[in-house]
């Protein structure tokens, strides 16, 4: 009988285990832990969308002139009265009434019972009085204010010079906006000082055949008829163009220098760089002094050079030559930075090891040094794309780039800072879209860096 | 001899006049199956030999012969290709020798993949991680999970995968703990049972040499100083940097370590650029004579096998 037997052995060894991640899974999330650089990300997502999509959802030609709302604020759709065709204006002179006085007088009344004919709109507003006993003549005056007094009238509109034409149509540049019109009557030639004022608010109209013209009615519409204007979300700029179309349609000048410019001087610096790191020794040495050399060449000479080689005269767009001229003057940082890596690499163990395994260049390129330099090679990448961005919208701010009536967000901005004081909205929405646009790329870049650069560390 | 060094020479161009010796004329030669044990300094040249034996740096001048034949003066792909089943080497770097974006599977895989082996390469990968010691599980991890002294495992189970004939260790135990050393001994020892393989083994921890390795070579500023027997050169060393270096190594008995006295060499080791004739250790030598500063020592035989480069024995 056996008593003892051996314990069976059990060791029920407790596993903690992660998944095992590659350097790009790692970097994800690390990158996903960084709310900046995500909500970054979603950003650029958007901002992509926005050029890309944008047009097709949002089908306004951006060229089209809306002159019904010049330089309008953001607001919602506008109605407006549709109205038939102008009427030429016939003058009102009175015949009962001396033209010129009989005599002069060191004080007359102010003109009674200032008045509209008709029904004010944006087309015209028709203004008339009674005739004053002793004025030769009558200066019309326009405010957006209230006159305060006789020296506070606004804008001199113009004048009849007899004193029995006894009525004025003002067609310059009307809004939907509340007016004081005041009447002060003159000796012929200067001012007695008295004034009658009428406020008015002009009625927002628009033509039948206008209207048709746009298709913004159908055939059967009537003048009377109230109808919606288009509707300018963003507002529209000073030639009644639409914002919101043109900050679509700018956004792909902008960001095709933007992606464009950074993909190529990023892939010619990464060729350059990692040739002349790969073989080194003297051939390193030449090309990269010529790489310096081009550092010291001046952008904007070469801006001006180019778009002079290209036949881009004064006030044309050059895109190209702003792209050519990016490219060729900014690959030198990349290439001196994957040269960099790519020196660093080539001594590393395991570039030897496959070395002696019978690894081909090529084998040794596409294989070990470059997905070791694609970390460094996106952060340039992001780097670079916010960088084109801002030299194509200070290039166009200048009139060297873009230059109007093409759209992009750099020209928007010059074009925006000759109405800043009245209307910013012109300004402000291109310089905002720039400005989010390249703190994005940047943020997104901070991370990219943050989430490859700690795993390095992790490697030690 | 499997593999065997004439006159062989590196020198690295620093400036227009200065000339850095990093191996000076080194004639060595390891038999089919015999371990050479290379010591010295950090500096003094080990490396720089050990990659010019398996065509990684360009000699400058001599010659190495392999079964016999001269290697090609500059290897190209080609020729690494060719070499490649018979040379392989094992990196004193266990971080840097380890490409970071490569799975283990990938990285000793590398080899039967250049190669184009028609073997299955997961198995095979597999076999060779639980022979280096470690979980064949880990396979798709990555390099970073791994500490110092698996890395050091998965650099041995790379260059051994395709099974060549000779392999030079680049001190592939100076980043293990002492504890992990011996084992690594002990595996090392048993693939080259199992493969037959020929191995140098640079260290600069001399008792460690001794015990792996049947010959010994005692590098000195680029110059190999002392060849011979591993336990002659250790029990009884010629040159005086030899003894030095030995009596310098602690003693594992703590009693004996104490009552030992212990010379430290003296001074700095030499600058090794645009070295003049004379002998190298000359400046910090307890022995020297007045020829040593001007005449260079040559390699003299003091027993069959066991020479040294030092005007004390000629
Ligand atoms: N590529 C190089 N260019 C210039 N000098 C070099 C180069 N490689 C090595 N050296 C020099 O050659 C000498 C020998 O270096 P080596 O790496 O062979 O030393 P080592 O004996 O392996 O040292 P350690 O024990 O620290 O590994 C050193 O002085 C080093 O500075
Ligand atoms: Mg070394």
């Amino acid at each position: 009988m056996i008593d003892f037997s051996p314990a069976e052995k059990s060791v029920a060894i407790e596993q903690i285990t992660r998944p095992s991640l590659s350097y790009w899974q790692d970097a994800w999330q690390r990158l996903k832990k960084n709310t900046r650089a995500i909500i970054s990300l979603y950003i650029i997502v958007f901002i992509a969308f926005f050029t890309l999509f944008g047009p097709f959802l949002w089908q306004v030609d951006p060229a089209l002139q809306d002159l019904n709302q010049v330089s309008q604020a953001p607001a919602l759709p506008k109605q407006a009265l549709l109205s038939a065709a102008y009427i030429q204006w016939q003058r009102i002179v009175i015949q009962d009434f001396p033209a010129e006085p009989d005599s002069y007088r060191d004080q007359v009344y102010a003109p009674k019972s200032l008045r509209l004919i008709n029904m004010a709109t944006t087309q015209g507003v028709r203004l008339s009085w009674n005739p004053v006993v002793g004025a030769g003549g009558y200066n019309i005056y326009r405010n957006e204010r209230y006159p305060e007094g006789f020296n506070d009238l606004g804008l001199p509109l113009g004048s009849t010079y007899a004193g029995n034409e006894i009525g004025y149509e003002d067609r310059l540049g009307l809004e939907p906006l509340t007016y004081y019109y005041s009447v002060v009557p003159t000796d012929g030639f200067d001012e007695y000082e008295v004034y009658s004022v009428l406020t008015v608010t002009p009625q927002l109209t628009i033509t039948v055949d206008e209207a048709k013209a746009r298709n913004l009615v159908s055939d059967t519409a009537r003048p009377g008829d109230v109808i919606s204007l288009e509707f300018h979300p963003l507002g529209t700029d000073y030639l009644g163009r639409d914002m919101l179309a043109r900050l679509m349609e700018g956004a792909r000048v902008s960001l095709f220098i933007g992606i464009f410019a950074p993909l190529f001087f990023v892939l010619f610096g990464i060729a350059y760089g990692g040739f002349a790191g790969y073989f080194g020794g003297r051939l390193d040495a030449v090309l990269m002094r010529f790489a310096d050399f081009v550092v010291a060449l001046p952008f904007l000479l070469f801006m001006i050079l180019f778009k002079i080689a290209f036949g881009v005269g004064p006030g044309e767009s050059g895109i190209i030559p702003m792209l050519i001229a990016l490219v060729l003057l900014s690959w030198p940082a990349t290439a001196r930075l994957v040269r960099g890596q790519v020196l660093q690499i080539r001594e590393q163990g395991y570039i030897e090891a496959a070395r002696l395994l019978g690894g081909r260049d090529h084998y040794l390129i596409f294989r070990h040094i470059i997905p070791n330099t694609m970390g460094v090679i996106l952060v340039t990448l992001t780097f670079a794309v916010p960088a084109a961005i801002f030299t194509e919208a200070f290039l166009s701010f200048i009139g060297m780039g873009v230059v109007p009536p093409t759209p992009s967000w750099g020209s928007m901005c010059n074009e925006g800072v000759k109405t800043m004081l009245s209307h910013p909205h012109e300004l402000i929405f291109p310089a905002l879209l720039i400005s989010i646009t390249v703190l994005a790329f940047n943020l997104l870049g901070d991370g990219f860096t943050e989430a490859l650069d700690s795993r390095l560390r992790s490697r030690e | 001899m499997l593999i065997s060094t004439k006159h062989l020479t590196k020198h690295f161009q620093l400036g227009r006049k200065q000339t850095l010796h990093a191996v000076d004329d080194v004639n060595i030669g390891i038999e089919e199956n015999a371990t050479l044990g290379l010591v010295g300094e950090s500096g003094s040249g080990k490396s720089t030999l050990g990659k010019m034996l398996t065509g990684l740096l360009r000699k400058t001048n001599g010659e190495i012969l392999f079964r016999g034949e001269p290697l090609p003066d500059k290897f190209t792909a080609k020729d690494h290709l060719y070499y490649a089943k018979e040379i392989q080497m094992i990196f004193q770097d266990p971080y840097s020798s380890l490409n970071p974006r490569m799975t283990i599977l990938d990285i000793i895989g590398e080899g039967l993949r250049i190669q184009g082996s028609d073997h299955n390469i997961r198995d095979l990968v597999a076999s060779w991680l639980s022979k280096v010691g470690m979980d064949p599980d880990h396979m798709s991890r990555y390099p970073h999970e791994f500490s110092g002294g698996q890395r050091q495992r998965i650099g041995i189970a790379r260059a051994m995968i395709i099974e060549p004939s000779f392999v030079v260790c680049d001190e592939p135990i100076s980043a293990l703990d002492v504890s992990v050393q011996a084992q690594f001994i002990n595996l090392l020892d048993e693939l080259k049972a199992s493969l037959g393989l020929t191995l140098l083994f640079i260290a600069h921890d001399l008792s460690m040499v001794r015990y792996v390795s049947d010959y010994m070579a005692v590098m000195y500023l680029g110059s190999v100083i002392e060849y011979g027997p591993s336990d002659e050169v250790f029990y009884s060393p010629k040159h005086p940097y030899t003894r030095l270096l030995i009596e310098s190594n602690p003693e594992p008995d703590p009693k004996l370590e104490r009552s030992r006295d212990v010379i430290p060499i003296k001074g700095e080791i030499t600058s090794p650029i645009n070295i003049q004739s004379g002998c190298r250790f000359s400046d910090r030598c307890p022995s020297v004579k007045p020829e040593c500063r001007h005449i260079t020592p040559v390699m003299t035989t003091i027993d069959s096998n066991h020479t040294v480069a030092c005007h004390l024995y000629t």
